[in-house]
C-alpha cells in the first residue's frame, strides 16, 4: 500500500451551506494543507480522491463557530496584563486550546474598558493589542486578532466599562492612534505583515458614535481595514444611521448598553428596519458631535475641551464627577448590562438636543450614500420584494443565553434581518462548560455562584456575565426563533466571517477555506472539532 | 433483444444494478484486465446509479478494477458547470463509489481540437479492448446518446448538433433560458454502442413510449437510433409500466414470458455446471442473449 494522500472525505453528513440550508453531501479535505477541497476539481484534474473515508453517522459537519467577542475563558482574562507577556501568551494559548471543546474555531479576543487601564497610568491598549496579533497552535482554535470594545463609549450605556475611563476623540482619528498605538491601527496589509505573514486577522472597534470625534473617524477606520461596531451608545436615530453610512458594519450585543426601542425615535435597534422610504432622502448630522448628557442628574458632563495650547488631546470624560458613579455601579457585572436607566428617546428630547448642538457643529450633508445604486423612486407591483435600498443594515451580535435577551427579542431581531445576526457569547473569564454549579472564588475576596448559565455574586442577585457557550447559544437561537438548526449554525459561522470580510476563509465550507470543522450531533451538540484539517477534540464516549 | 418490464422506476434501478453487480463480479476484473464499461446521464440512470452505490457501500460490489467512458458532453460548457456531464457523474455517482479517477473517462467538450478528441476517445476504447457493457438511455425522439433522429447507424463519436427537441427538453436545465442550452455536444456514434460487447438500456416513464415502441416493434430506422439495438447480439432493454403505454399487448406478454423462461435456463445452466457438465461455461457466456 502506498502511503496515504492526505484527501480525506467526511461521508454520510449533512452540509450547513450559506444559505441556512443543511444537505446531505460529502465534504473533502486535504488535511495536510488544512483546506477545504473543491472535490470535483480534485477528482478530475488532480486526479485523485480521498484515502480516508469518515463516515460520520447522519450528523452535521459544519464549519467551525465563530465567536467575535469573547472576553476571556478558562480563568484567563484577555483584558488583564500583570506585567508578563510570556504569562499572557499563555493564557492566549490556554483559551485557543481549550475552547475547542465548545466548537469554537475562531474567535476575536475582546477588550473591555477597565480593565485594560487596571492601575496603569497610561493605556494598556498598545501594548494588549501588540500582543493580540493573529494567534494559533496546531491544536487550537485562531485568536483572529482583537475587538477593543472601549474607551470611546457613553457614560450612560458604559455597562462595567469604569467611567473613569471613557474617553471621547477630539482629534478624530489621531486620538484613536493615541489610545490604540498607531501601529495597531495600520493598514491591514501593514499590519498583517508585522503579524508573522500570517493569512487573516480581524481588529474590531466598539465605540458610541455620538461620543465627541468618533463618527468623523469611522471612515478611516473601516479604510484601514477594521471593522467599527456601534456600542454602549445612546446614538439617536439619525447618529446611528450615520455611522452606518460612515462604514459601521455591526452593532455591538443588540438590546444591551443601548437605548429600548421607542417607535418614534427606534434608535440603534431600529437600524434593523432601517426603512427604504429613508433610505435615499436621509441626510444624518455626521459633523463634530459632542457627547451627550448622561441622563443622570446626578452627573454632569460637559463636552471635552480641548485646549489650544496642546494638552493631550484624549481626556476622560469627568474624571471627578464619576467616582460617585463608581461606588453606585459596582454590582454590575456584565459588560453588557445597563448600570443606568434607558434615556428617553422621545422626538422631543432628540430635538432639544439638535437645537442644543446644532450652533456648535456644522451639519453637512452626507455624500456616501448619495453616489450609490439608486434606489426606486416609484412605487411597484412587485409581491415579496422590498424595494431597493440604498442603506445596507449593519449586522449585530446577540448574546443568546435567555438571560441578556429575551426569547422574543431575539426573535424579533431575527425577523427584522435574518442575514445580519451574529451569535457572540460575550462570555467573561469564567467561562468554563466544565465547571460545576456551585460556588467558585473570583476576584478580590468575591465569589460567584454558578447556576447553569447564570452567574450571580456570591450572596446576591446581581448577575456577574455571560458564561453561555457557543454551541449552546446555537441551541438556544434555534429554540427561541424557531429557526433550523442550519440556519442557527450560519448565525455563528457564516454571517460573523461575512461581517468581517473573512468569508472566503472561515465560517465556510467553499473550496479553498481552512478545514476548521464541527460536527454537531442533530440536536447541535459537539461531537468533535477539526482544527485545520485535524481533529482536535471529540466528546469523550459515554461510560 | 430482451426486454425486462418492472413496476416502477425505483425497481428498474435495483434490476439494473443488480444485474451490473453481478456481471462486474462475474468478470472478475483485475488490474490488468478491467471491466470496461460505458455509462450515460440523464435523469433515467439515476435510480441505477443509487443502487449501484449502496451495492458499492455494502462491499458487494468495488470499482477499483473498473473503466469507464461517458457517451456523451457539451461543448463548451465548463467542466465544473452545474450542468455538465462531468458534474452530474462526479456528483451522482463518482463521488460515491471507490472508482481511481485514472479510470474515468469523459469527452472533453472544451478540448481546442474536437475531433481530435474524438479521435483519441475512440482509440482510448480499443486499447481497452472495447467495452464489455454500455449502460445507456433514450430521449423522447429515441435518440441513444446524442445521436439523434437521422444519426447514421454506423457513425463513431464525433461532434453533434443536438436536436431542437433536445435542446426544449433541456431547457429546464438552464433556467428555462433556450439560449443557454448548449447546441453542441461530442457523443459516442451508434456505431461504437453497438461494438460493445454487450447494451443495457433503461427505458422509464410514459413520455419514452413512443420511443420504445418505435425502436422495438419496427425496422431499423435511423429516425429513431435506438431501433439499431435490433441488430446487437447482447442487448438487454429494462423499461418500467408507464414505458409500455404503447406497446401492443402481445409484445409486453411475449417478453414477460421470456423472462420466465430466461431464469429458467440460467438455474439449468447454473445447474449443469455445478454438476462439472463439459461446456456449459461456454453457453453461460452469452447467456444474456437465449431468446
Amino acid at each position: 500500500m502506498s502511503p496515504s494522500n492526505g484527501l480525506v472525505c467526511f461521508t454520510n453528513c449533512l452540509l450547513p451551506l450559506e444559505d441556512g440550508s443543511l444537505i446531505e453531501k460529502d465534504l473533502w479535505i486535504d488535511e495536510r494543507q488544512g483546506t477545504i477541497l473543491d472535490a470535483q476539481k480534485t477528482f478530475f484534474i488532480r486526479q485523485e480522491r480521498p484515502d480516508r473515508i469518515i463516515d460520520l453517522g447522519g450528523n452535521i459537519l459544519s464549519p467551525g463557530l465563530l465567536d467575535i467577542q469573547l472576553n476571556g475563558a478558562y480563568g484567563f482574562d484577555f483584558s488583564v496584563y500583570e506585567g508578563d507577556d510570556d504569562a499572557y501568551r499563555a493564557g492566549m494559548q490556554l483559551v485557543a486550546e481549550k475552547i475547542v471543546e465548545t466548537g469554537v474555531t475562531a474567535l476575536v479576543p475582546t477588550l473591555i474598558t477597565p480593565n485594560a487601564y487596571q492601575t496603569q497610568e497610561k493605556s494598556l491598549y498598545p501594548k494588549l493589542l501588540r500582543l493580540l496579533k493573529p494567534f494559533s497552535t496546531a491544536n487550537s482554535a485562531t485568536l483572529l486578532g482583537w475587538h477593543a470594545e472601549g474607551p470611546f463609549l457613553e457614560y450612560a450605556k458604559r455597562g462595567a466599562h469604569v467611567p473613569s475611563f471613557l474617553l471621547a476623540a477630539p482629534d478624530g482619528i489621531k486620538s484613536f492612534e493615541e489610545v490604540y498605538g498607531a501601529e495597531n491601527l495600520a493598514d491591514s496589509e501593514d499590519w498583517l505583515m508585522s503579524s508573522d505573514g500570517t493569512r487573516i486577522g480581524v481588529r474590531m472597534i466598539t465605540a458610541a458614535p455620538e461620543i465627541e470625534g468618533v463618527m468623523q473617524s469611522i471612515g478611516e477606520l473601516d479604510k484601514r481595514g477594521i471593522v467599527f461596531s456601534i456600542g454602549h451608545s445612546v446614538a439617536t436615530s439619525d447618529i446611528a444611521t450615520g455611522a452606518v453610512q460612515h462604514g459601521a458594519r455591526l452593532i455591538t450585543h443588540l438590546f444591551n448598553a443601548m437605548p429600548q426601542l421607542h417607535h418614534r425615535d427606534p434608535s440603534i435597534i431600529g437600524l434593523l428596519g432601517a426603512s427604504p422610504h429613508l433610505s435615499s432622502s436621509f441626510s444624518p448630522i455626521t459633523a463634530h458631535y459632542p457627547s451627550l448628557p448622561p441622563y443622570n442628574p446626578a452627573v454632569s458632563t460637559s463636552p471635552v475641551k480641548t485646549s489650544p495650547t496642546g494638552s493631550p488631546p484624549v481626556k476622560a470624560l469627568s474624571r471627578a464627577a464619576s467616582t460617585s458613579s463608581t461606588t453606585r455601579s459596582i454590582h454590575a457585572k456584565s459588560e453588557a448590562f445597563d448600570d443606568s436607566m434607558t434615556p428617553p428617546q422621545t422626538p422631543v428630547l432628540a430635538a432639544n438636543r439638535a437645537a442644543k448642538f446644532a450652533p456648535s457643529g456644522v451639519v453637512t450633508p452626507l455624500s456616501i450614500g448619495h453616489s450609490r445604486k439608486t434606489s426606486r423612486p416609484e412605487l411597484h407591483l412587485e409581491k415579496g420584494q422590498i424595494a431597493d435600498m440604498e442603506f445596507e443594515r449593519p449586522f449585530y451580535g446577540l448574546i443568546v443565553d435567555g438571560i441578556h435577551s429575551h426569547p422574543n427579542s431575539v426573535r424579533l431581531a431575527f425577523s427584522a434581518y435574518p442575514e445580519g445576526c451574529i451569535l457572540i457569547t460575550d462570555a467573561m473569564k469564567i467561562l468554563d462548560p466544565n465547571l460545576k454549579d456551585g460556588i467558585h472564588e473570583w476576584r478580590d475576596g468575591q465569589r460567584f455562584v454558578k447556576e447553569g448559565d447564570k452567574l450571580y455574586l456570591e450572596g446576591t442577585n446581581t448577575l456577574a456575565g455571560s458564561v453561555v457557550t457557543l454551541d449552546k447559544c446555537i441551541r438556544n437561537f434555534s429554540r427561541f426563533t424557531g429557526c433550523s438548526l442550519g440556519e442557527a449554525i450560519k448565525c455563528a459561522t457564516y454571517n460573523p466571517a461575512k461581517c468581517l470580510g473573512i468569508e472566503h476563509k472561515k465560517g465556510t465550507l467553499r473550496p479553498g477555506a481552512d478545514a476548521d470543522l464541527v460536527v454537531l450531533d442533530r440536536q447541535g451538540n459537539v461531537v468533535s472539532t477539526w482544527v485545520k484539517g485535524r481533529e482536535v477534540w471529540s466528546r469523550p464516549q459515554a461510560a | 433483444m430482451r426486454l425486462i418490464i418492472r413496476e416502477d422506476p425505483a425497481a428498474v434501478g435495483e434490476y439494473i444494478a443488480e444485474y451490473i453487480c453481478k456481471r462486474i463480479n462475474d468478470f472478475g476484473p483485475t488490474a490488468k484486465k478491467p471491466f470496461v464499461l460505458g455509462l450515460p446521464t440523464g435523469s433515467s440512470p439515476i435510480p441505477t446509479y443509487k443502487v449501484l452505490i449502496r451495492l458499492h457501500k455494502e462491499g458487494k460490489l468495488s470499482f477499483k478494477h473498473v473503466v469507464t467512458f461517458n457517451m456523451d458532453e457539451y461543448v463548451g460548457l465548463p467542466r465544473d458547470h452545474q450542468e455538465s456531464y462531468h458534474t452530474f457523474m462526479f456528483r451522482e455517482f463518482f463521488s460515491h463509489v471507490d472508482i481511481p479517477p485514472s479510470q474515468v473517462n469523459i469527452l472533453n467538450g472544451n478540448a481546442i481540437d474536437l475531433i481530435g478528441e474524438c479521435n483519441a476517445y475512440e482509440e482510448r476504447i480499443k486499447s481497452y479492448g472495447g467495452i464489455e457493457l454500455f449502460l445507456g438511455g433514450i430521449g423522447e425522439d429515441g435518440h441513444i446518446a446524442f445521436n439523434e433522429p437521422g444519426s447514421s447507424l454506423a457513425s463513431r463519436t464525433r461532434i453533434k448538433t443536438l436536436a431542437y427537441d433536445t435542446i426544449l427538453a433541456n431547457a429546464r436545465f438552464f433556467n428555462n433560458d433556450i439560449s443557454a442550452v448548449p447546441r453542441m455536444a461530442l457523443t459516442v456514434g451508434v456505431g461504437t454502442v453497438l461494438e460493445a460487447r454487450e447494451v443495457v438500456v433503461v427505458v422509464t416513464g410514459q413520455r419514452k413510449a413512443l420511443a420504445l415502441s418505435k425502436a422495438i416493434e419496427e425496422g431499423v430506422n435511423h429516425l429513431w437510433t435506438l431501433s439499431a439495438l435490433q441488430m446487437h447480439p447482447w442487448a438487454l432493454i429494462v423499461i418500467d409500466e408507464d414505458a409500455t403505454a404503447e406497446l401492443h399487448v402481445k409484445t409486453v406478454k411475449y417478453f414477460k414470458s421470456i423472462e420466465r423462461v430466461q431464469e429458467e435456463v440460467e438455474r439449468n445452466q447454473a445447474e449443469l455446471k455445478a454438476n462439472g457438465v463439459k461446456g456449459a461455461g461456454v453457453a453461460e457466456q452469452q447467456v444474456g442473449s437465449m431468446e
